[in-house]
C-alpha cells in the first residue's frame, strides 16, 4: 500500500473513539484519513478535499445516514464509493441502504482489518467500471415467466404472490441467470460467479443445483421453460427477464 | 364436600344448594298447610260425629228393640258405621283422637252414659266407640280411620311452581358465573401476551360488579403489557448501546502489537458480541409481529434452510416434507427454525427436519436430534430467556440462553407455539415441535 497519491478516506461516525481509532488503523495501513462527526462537518470536508470513499454511520445525530446516503446518490451527485457502517440489529435500515446505492456494508462491531479490505475491494470495483456506473441494486423485483425474484428478501414470488424460499447457493445461481440472460454461461463461470462476496463452502457441483433451481421452478431438464442445458458448454436462462423497482402494492 | 353428588362447577354448587333449599321451603309449608286443614277438618269432623251419635243414639232408643237392628244399618255414613255388638274387652285407646272423640261424644249424651273409645285392632278400623243404650243394648260405632284427600292439581301446581323457581335460580346463578368463566378464558388467551401483541380486552358491559371486574382485569392486562414491553426495552437499549463500546475495543485490540493479548481480545470480544446480538434479537423476538405476512411455500422455506447448513457442511437434512403453503411470517419463521437447527447442532451435532400437516389448519416442522435431549422436569425452563441447564453449561459450548426463548417468542408471534419433549420415536434426543396455523389469527 505504498502508492504515491494514497486513497483518500472519509469518515462519517458520531462516535469519537470510533472514528479516531478506525483512522489511525487505516493510516498506520497507508491510506489518508479524514474524519466528520455528522453531516454537516461531512459536507464541508468533502467541499474542500478529494475524497475517494465515504465510510458512513447510519446512525448519525441530525441528518443521518440513510438521508445522507440519498443526498450523494441524487443525480448530479458526484461518484463516491460508500461503505456503510451498521448496527447488527438494523437490519431494516441495511437494506434500506443498499437500495439507496451504498457500495458494501460492514456491522458493528467489526474487525478493523475487514474494514480496510471492504475498503480495497470496493475501491477495485468502483475503478474496474466506468464513472457513474457504480453498481448497485436498483431493481427489487426480477420477473420472469410466472416467477418473480424478490432480490432483497432473496426470495422467489409465484404467480399467486406466494413466497418459495430458495437456500443462498440457489438464490446466487438464479440471480447470475436472470442477470445474464440469452447468455451461454459455463459450470465454471457459474461457479465462479455464484460464490459471492460472502460464498458458503461451496463444494457442490452446478449442476446439481441448477436440478434444485428447476425443482422450485417447477422446470424439468427436457422441454425446459427458464434454464436449458446447452451440451457441452453449460447453461442458458432463456426466457425474458423484467426488472421492476420496488413497486407498491404489488411489493410484500 | 368431596362426594361425587357434589358438583364439580360453583354453577351446579349453587343451584343445588337453591333447588334443594325450595324443595325444602316447599314442602315445609305444604305439610305445615296440610296439618292446619287436618286439624280443623278434625275438630268441624268430631263435632258433628258427636252430635251424630247423640241423635243416633236417641233415635234407637226410640225404636222397640227388635227393630234396632234393620235400622243400625240405614245410620250408616260414609266413615263410620253403628252396630250392635258387645263391646270389647279393650283398654282406653291412649290417642289423641281417641279421647278428644270419647270426650265429645260423652258430652252429648247423658252424664250417666260411659263411653269408651277402643282400638279393635281391626283392619279398616281405627277406633270403635262403644257405650249403651238407656236399655243396656251394646252398641258400637266403628270409625274409618281418617283420610284427608289431597287433589292430584295441588301437587301437580306445586311441582310446576317448585320448577319455575328452580328455572329461575338457574337463569340467575348463570347470569352471576358466566362472567366468571369469560374472566377465565381472558386470562388463558393473555398466556400469549407479548411486548408487541395487542391484547385482547374484555368487553366492558353487563352489570356493574361484572363491568368492575373486566375494567380492572383490562387495566392489569395493560400494566403488564407495559411491563413486558419496558422489559424488552431495556434489554433492548443495553445491547444495543453496548454495541459502540465493543466496536471501539475491537478497534484497540486491532492496533495492539502483541498479537497474543490481540488475539485474546477479540475472543473476548466475540463472546461479548454474541450476548449483545443475542440480546437485541431476542428483545425484537415479540417485533416480529410486524412484519408482513405472506402466503409461503412452507416445504421450499425449510428444505432452503436444510441446504444453506448443508452447504456450510454442516449434518443438517429433511427427512420428509410434504406440499404445504402456509400465511405465515418467512423471516420470523426462518429465524425461528434456525435457532432450533443451531440449537440441535450445538447439543448433538446433526439436526433434522420433518414438515407435516398434522391435521386440517395446522402445519407441524419438528427438528429432531441425537443429543442428549433434556430432562422432563426443565422442558418448560428452557424457554425462558437466560435459562442455561446445569450440565449444558458445564459442556462450556458457550450461547446464552437465548436461542430456545427466541424461538419461544417467535412461535407465539406466528400465532404457534414451540414445544420441546422427547423423542416421538422413543430414541434418546431431543424433538423441538413448532406447530404454525395455517392462517394467522386476525
Amino acid at each position: 500500500m505504498t502508492t504515491p497519491a494514497p486513497d483518500h478516506i472519509l469518515i462519517v461516525d458520531d462516535d469519537a473513539g470510533i472514528r479516531e481509532l478506525a483512522a489511525e488503523y487505516l493510516q498506520r495501513q497507508g491510506l489518508q484519513v479524514s474524519v466528520a462527526a455528522d453531516g454537516r462537518q461531512m459536507r464541508e470536508v468533502l467541499a474542500t478535499q478529494r475524497i475517494d470513499l465515504l465510510v458512513l454511520d447510519l446512525m448519525l445525530p441530525g441528518t443521518d445516514g440513510i438521508a445522507l446516503c440519498r443526498e450523494l446518490r441524487s443525480p448530479g451527485a458526484p461518484p463516491l464509493p460508500i461503505i456503510m457502517l451498521t448496527a447488527r440489529s438494523d437490519e431494516a435500515d441495511r437494506i434500506l441502504g443498499l437500495e439507496l446505492g451504498a457500495d458494501d456494508y460492514l456491522t458493528k462491531p467489526f474487525a478493523a482489518r475487514e474494514l480496510l479490505a471492504r475498503i480495497h475491494a470496493v475501491l477495485r470495483r468502483t475503478r474496474m467500471l466506468p464513472p457513474n456506473l457504480a453498481k448497485a441494486e436498483p431493481a427489487r423485483h426480477l420477473t420472469f415467466g410466472d416467477w418473480r425474484l424478490d432480490t432483497t428478501a432473496r426470495h422467489l414470488l409465484d404467480a399467486t404472490g406466494a413466497v418459495v424460499a430458495l437456500s443462498g447457493a440457489e438464490y446466487r445461481l438464479l440471480r447470475v441467470l436472470l442477470d445474464h440472460p440469452q447468455r451461454i454461461l459455463t459450470r465454471d463461470q457459474l461457479l465462479q460467479l455464484t460464490q459471492g462476496r460472502d460464498a458458503d463452502v461451496f463444494d457442490r457441483s452446478i449442476d446439481l443445483l441448477v436440478s434444485r433451481v428447476r425443482q422450485r421452478l417447477g422446470d424439468g431438464a427436457r422441454g425446459s421453460r427458464y434454464i436449458k442445458t446447452v451440451r457441452n458448454e453449460g447453461y442458458v436462462f432463456c426466457a425474458d427477464v423484467q426488472t421492476a423497482a420496488a413497486v407498491a402494492g404489488a411489493a410484500p | 364436600m368431596t362426594s361425587r353428588w357434589w358438583p364439580r362447577s360453583l354453577f351446579g354448587r349453587i343451584l343445588l344448594v337453591m333447588a334443594l333449599g325450595l324443595a325444602l321451603a316447599h314442602a315445609l309449608t305444604f305439610v305445615l298447610a296440610f296439618t292446619e286443614r287436618s286439624m280443623t277438618m278434625r275438630r268441624a269432623m268430631v263435632s258433628y260425629f258427636a252430635s251424630d251419635v247423640a241423635s243416633s243414639v236417641a233415635m234407637l232408643e226410640r225404636l222397640p228393640a227388635t227393630e234396632r237392628a234393620q235400622w243400625v244399618d240405614r245410620l250408616a255414613r260414609r266413615n263410620y258405621r253403628f252396630a250392635l255388638a258387645e263391646p270389647l274387652d279393650a283398654p282406653a285407646d291412649p290417642s289423641q283422637l281417641a279421647r278428644l272423640v270419647g270426650s265429645a261424644v260423652a258430652s252429648t249424651l247423658p252424664a250417666d252414659r260411659p263411653v269408651q273409645v277402643i282400638d279393635p285392632h281391626v283392619p279398616g278400623i281405627e277406633l270403635r266407640l262403644q257405650l249403651r243404650l238407656a236399655d243396656g243394648t251394646p252398641l258400637a260405632v266403628d270409625m274409618d280411620e281418617p283420610r284427608l284427600q289431597i287433589s292430584p292439581w295441588v301437587l301437580g301446581a306445586l311441582a310446576l311452581q317448585l320448577a319455575l323457581l328452580v328455572g329461575l335460580c338457574a337463569w340467575a346463578v348463570r347470569a352471576a358465573t358466566r362472567p366468571l368463566s369469560t374472566l377465565a378464558d381472558a386470562a388463558d388467551a393473555a398466556d400469549a401476551l407479548g411486548a408487541d401483541r395487542p391484547t385482547v380486552p374484555l368487553a366492558e358491559d353487563g352489570p356493574r360488579e361484572v363491568v368492575r371486574a373486566a375494567v380492572a382485569f383490562n387495566h392489569m392486562q395493560q400494566r403488564i403489557q407495559a411491563h413486558l414491553q419496558e422489559r424488552m426495552q431495556i434489554l433492548a437499549a443495553v445491547s444495543h448501546d453496548l454495541q459502540t463500546p465493543i466496536t471501539r475495543l475491537r478497534l484497540r485490540a486491532d492496533l495492539l502489537d502483541d498479537t497474543t493479548l490481540r488475539d485474546k481480545l477479540h475472543a473476548d470480544l466475540a463472546e461479548m458480541q454474541s450476548l449483545v446480538e443475542e440480546g437485541i434479537a431476542y428483545a425484537r423476538s415479540s417485533q416480529a409481529v410486524r412484519e408482513p405476512p405472506q402466503r409461503v411455500d412452507l416445504r421450499a422455506l425449510v428444505e432452503s434452510i436444510a441446504r444453506d447448513y448443508a452447504d456450510a457442511g454442516l449434518p443438517v437434512q429433511v427427512l420428509q416434507a410434504v406440499d404445504v403453503t402456509c400465511d405465515t411470517r418467512p423471516q420470523a419463521l426462518r429465524r425461528l427454525l434456525c435457532n432450533l437447527v443451531d440449537n440441535a447442532l450445538k447439543f448433538a451435532g446433526a439436526a433434522e427436519l420433518t414438515l407435516e400437516a398434522e391435521r386440517p389448519g395446522q402445519c407441524l416442522v419438528r427438528v429432531i436430534d441425537h443429543g442428549p435431549g433434556i430432562p422432563p422436569a426443565d422442558l418448560a425452563a428452557v424457554l425462558q430467556p437466560y435459562v442455561r441447564l446445569e450440565d449444558s453449561r458445564n459442556r462450556g459450548t458457550g450461547g446464552t440462553g437465548l436461542g430456545l426463548a427466541i424461538a419461544s417468542e417467535l412461535a407465539k408471534a406466528l400465532g404457534g407455539r414451540l414445544v420441546l419433549g422427547p423423542r416421538a420415536d422413543g430414541a434418546q434426543g431431543l424433538e423441538a415441535r413448532v406447530e404454525l396455523p395455517e392462517a394467522l389469527p386476525a
